[in-house]
Order: C-alpha cells, then structure tokens, then sequence
C-alpha cells in the first residue's frame, strides 16, 4: 500500500483527506496509479489526466512512465501559488 | 539535532517573520566583492482578480520546497555572474501587508544582480510546491496562478 500525499485544493476533492492510502501492484507505473485515482475519486483523476494536477515521486516531478513501489514518497501537486 | 550551516539559512521556508535587515546582513557578509545588491519582496496584498482578500495562508511540501529553492539558488548562482543568493518563503497564515517572500541577490554589479533577482522570483513561481489559500468575503480560495 502506498501513501499518497495531497496539497492545496486537491484535499478538497477527496473529502478533506492530506493521505491516500492507494494499493500498488507489482511493476506498477505513475499512470496506472492515475488511472485507479480517476475510478475512485473522478474530479481528481480528470485534473490529473489533464495534467493540471502532477505526480511528484521521492520529491520530483515524475512521467507517467515513472515506476513506483510502496517506499516511495508520493504526492500529487495542483498548480504552484507561491510568491505574493 | 542538525546544525544549520550559514549556507542553509540562505534558503529558507518559515512560519514567522524574517528582518530584512537581517537578510540582507547575511548577504553583504558573505564577500566583500560584493558592489551591487538587489532585492524582491513580496506582501501580501488585500485584493486579488477583482475581489477583496483579508488574510491568507501558504501550505508547501515539506522537504521537497527547500529542495526546490536550494536548487534555485545553485543555479542563480552558476548561470548568473552573481557572488550570493538568498532566497526566503513563509509559510502559515499571513495577514495583509506582511511579508511573504525575500529574494536577495548580491552581486559585482547592478546588472546581473537585477537580473538574477528576477530570475530568482520567476523561477520560485514556477518551480516551487507552494501554495495559497486568500480568505474572501465569497468564501476561501485556493489560488491557481500557474495552472
């Protein structure tokens, strides 16, 4: 089981939650992650499928071809606000 | 407990209030080449996109914000002919009129001080897992610049 970290507006999405806990398979990729994000929790997935939202894996930006296992530290960023 | 090295107090993400006064110290220190100093401060402002705001909050990533800022001062400091960076951001809630985020760049000369300055804070925008809440009378935003 991986954790999966939310920032800004996305907690909004998932009930309010900062941690998913999402199951990984053997092998698994960013994308196949994408996609069992997008059965449970449809407004997510759309923006991560529309690449306003990204994946960040062990604290950097990630493709969706990026391989992930339980270890890793998994995020997923909306658009950046910082600065004034 | 890490002892914090004078080059890591040179990027920060912080709850409280910095002195600029302070900051800028830090960076006349670190050489006496220096001849031309350039700074960025951004506030928090009570309007954005044409509704009133009255406080706001900034959530970052823990860890991989610092890493984003140090990154961006490496690379100010390779590709810019520039002697020092600092590159600071709060984080938490921020009242109106108080200071969000400090770029100070010192440097031989004005021209690539400026230059790297605003380097600096485009890059910071662009790069950096930060972002904004503002409380508005319509409710609370969290604000999409960069979408």
């Amino acid at each position: 089981m991986a954790q999966v970290k939310l920032f800004g507006m996305l907690k909004t999405l998932v009930a309010g939650v900062n941690v998913l806990d999402m199951p990984l398979s053997d092998g698994a990729q960013v994308k196949d992650l994408v996609d069992a994000l997008h059965v449970q929790y449809p407004g997510l997935g759309e923006l991560l499928h529309q690449k306003k939202v990204v994946v960040s894996v062990n604290q950097e930006i990630a493709h969706w071809e990026t391989a992930l296992a339980d270890s890793d530290e998994i995020a997923l960023l909306p658009p950046f606000a910082g600065g004034a | 407990m890490a002892v914090e090295t004078e080059e890591g107090r040179l990027v920060r993400v912080q709850l409280g209030n910095f002195s600029i006064d302070e900051e800028l110290e830090r960076v006349r220190a670190r050489s006496t080449k220096i001849g031309g100093i350039s700074m960025f401060l951004g506030t928090a402002r009570d309007h954005s996109k044409g509704h009133d705001v009255s406080s706001m909050t900034f959530e970052h990533y823990e860890g991989m914000a610092q890493k984003k800022l140090k990154e961006i001062r490496e690379r100010a400091l390779q590709d810019f002919d520039i002697i020092e960076a600092l590159v600071l951001h709060r984080h938490g809630p921020i009242e109106i009129g108080e200071n969000i985020v400090l770029i100070i760049v010192g440097a031989q000369h004005r021209a690539d001080a400026f230059q790297a300055c605003q380097w600096c804070i485009d890059e910071l925008k662009k790069i950096t897992p930060i972002w904004k809440m503002e409380y508005t009378p319509q409710g609370d935003v969290w604000v999409e610049e960069h979408p």
